[in-house]
């Protein structure tokens, strides 16, 4: 079963074992210069808020009931991790648009192994964007549906499904039992907008600013997963600018640019995790157009907002530290 | 089971493991002096307020809400939400006072899946 609590989507299989529980939040932060160079993770800058799809049946895109789940804010040009927080292993598949973002190939809901198509928490304690090489991912980054810059738009010639997608296998329990009679003590935290009169109410992610991070190998053995059950859930984007039309709340505030935050002498992270390999990454998400490319060939001008900065102040960081930044 | 021997408890069992969580530690991550902190986990003085349990409950890796409740506090959110509709809610609460576990599991929420 998935419940929604204090904007967190609570995944919980208390059919197979009490503590199956993970929680995934979705973070803003700030959108990196799409500029071919590499960078630090960026801060956590507080979390979407999150909606029930039904509460809003009247004034949401009409296709969201029919998908169900919840939806959330983001700004054009907006920038969001994907924070994981749980003790109980389980495996994710997470696809934006229902193309895997580890891959690249369009969505199945069937874990496979070789190439991994999912990700194992909380050995993986946050997900960033597109994984497009073995230690690099391109940025989550949110952009209308419809206008070419989406990784599921790229990748598939259409603009049908937006938002993501997520699925949940927990680890079977008696491997859990054999394995973890002593349950860590590891708790995994975390550590643009040109508005237009009208903007189409959906959202899809499309690759942004390429960013050092490792997506990595199954550490626990394919067998490990209970793959008998499972939970699924549509992560809708709507436009901010539309926020308000849909729920009658004000959206939140604009994240500040990344140059800002640099400038501001805040810090960046960075993370390791020695003992676990990584993913290669996918050769079709590494053949995407980030948006800056992409505005480029489309004759839009260069992206606002993408001017190199420069970092004075990297934060590294192991299991269990806070990933979050104040502005 | 008290409050107090309940978070001295979670405390010490962590401290078995990890040595950060001496009193000390803990009382210097969680905002209050180590000698206040003693004094809660013996009894000694009445619970702290919600914001102290709730970063002892972070700390600790435990449920603030049964904290909460041990301490004989309602969380204020949760208050927000019965003043909000206080008969509904008084009435849903009697209602489901004596039913089992797995009957008040129906009522959750759950977020819907569609066809996608």
């Amino acid at each position: 079963m998935i419940v929604l609590q204090d904007d967190r989507l609570e995944f919980r299989f208390p059919e197979v074992h009490a503590k199956a529980r993970c929680s995934i939040s979705f973070m803003r932060t700030l959108r990196l210069p799409d500029d071919n160079r590499s960078y630090p993770l960026p801060p956590g800058l507080g979390h979407f808020p999150l909606h029930h799809v039904d509460d809003f049946g009247a004034t949401v895109p009409s296709a969201w009931m029919r998908h169900g789940g919840v939806f959330l804010p983001m700004y054009q040009a907006e920038a969001m991790w994907i924070n994981f927080n749980c003790h109980y292993p389980m495996a994710l598949k997470i696809a934006a648009g229902k193309v895997c973002a580890l891959t690249g190939e369009t969505w199945a809901p069937e874990l496979v192994p070789e190439p991994q198509n999912y990700l194992v928490v909380p050995d993986q304690p946050w997900l960033d964007g597109f994984c497009v090489g073995q230690d690099l991912i391109r940025q989550f980054v949110a952009m209308p549906l419809g206008e070419g810059y989406s990784a599921e738009e790229q990748l598939t010639g259409e603009a049908r499904y937006g938002g993501l997608q997520i699925l949940a296998y927990p680890m079977k329990a008696d491997v859990y039992k054999a394995r973890f009679e002593q349950p860590k003590l590891q708790r995994m935290y975390s550590p643009m907008m040109a508005e237009a009169a009208y903007a189409p109410p959906e959202m899809g992610l499309a690759p942004g600013g390429l960013m050092r991070q490792e997506v990595y190998e199954d550490n626990h053995g394919f067998e490990a997963w209970d793959t008998s059950v499972s939970s699924r859930c549509f992560v809708h984007i709507l436009n901010s600018v539309q926020y308000r039309t849909v729920t009658g709340n004000y959206p939140p505030s604009i994240p500040p640019s990344a140059a800002d935050y640099a400038r501001a002498g805040l810090p960046w992270f960075e993370y390791y995790a020695s003992d676990l390999a990584a993913l290669s990454g996918a050769a079709s998400l590494a053949g995407l157009d980030s948006i800056a490319a992409k505005k480029i060939k489309k004759g839009e001008g260069v992206l606002a907002d993408n001017e190199a900065i420069q970092l004075d102040r990297i934060v590294k960081l192991s299991n269990g530290q806070v990933r979050e930044g104040t502005f | 089971m008290t409050l107090g021997r309940y978070l001295r408890n979670a405390r010490e069992r962590r401290r078995e493991r990890d040595r950060t969580y001496s009193l000390r530690q803990v009382a210097l991550r969680i905002g209050v002096e180590p000698a206040y902190l003693s004094k809660i986990e013996r009894d000694q003085v009445p619970p702290p307020s919600e914001g102290t349990i709730r970063r002892l409950a972070c700390e600790l890796d435990e449920d603030s809400d049964l904290l909460l409740a041990m301490a004989g506090k309602v969380s204020g959110d949760l208050q927000a939400i019965i003043l909000q509709r206080p008969q509904l809610f008084a009435d849903l609460l009697r209602q489901l006072k004596d039913a089992p576990d797995h009957a008040i599991l129906t009522v959750v929420r759950e977020v819907r899946d569609g066809d996608w």
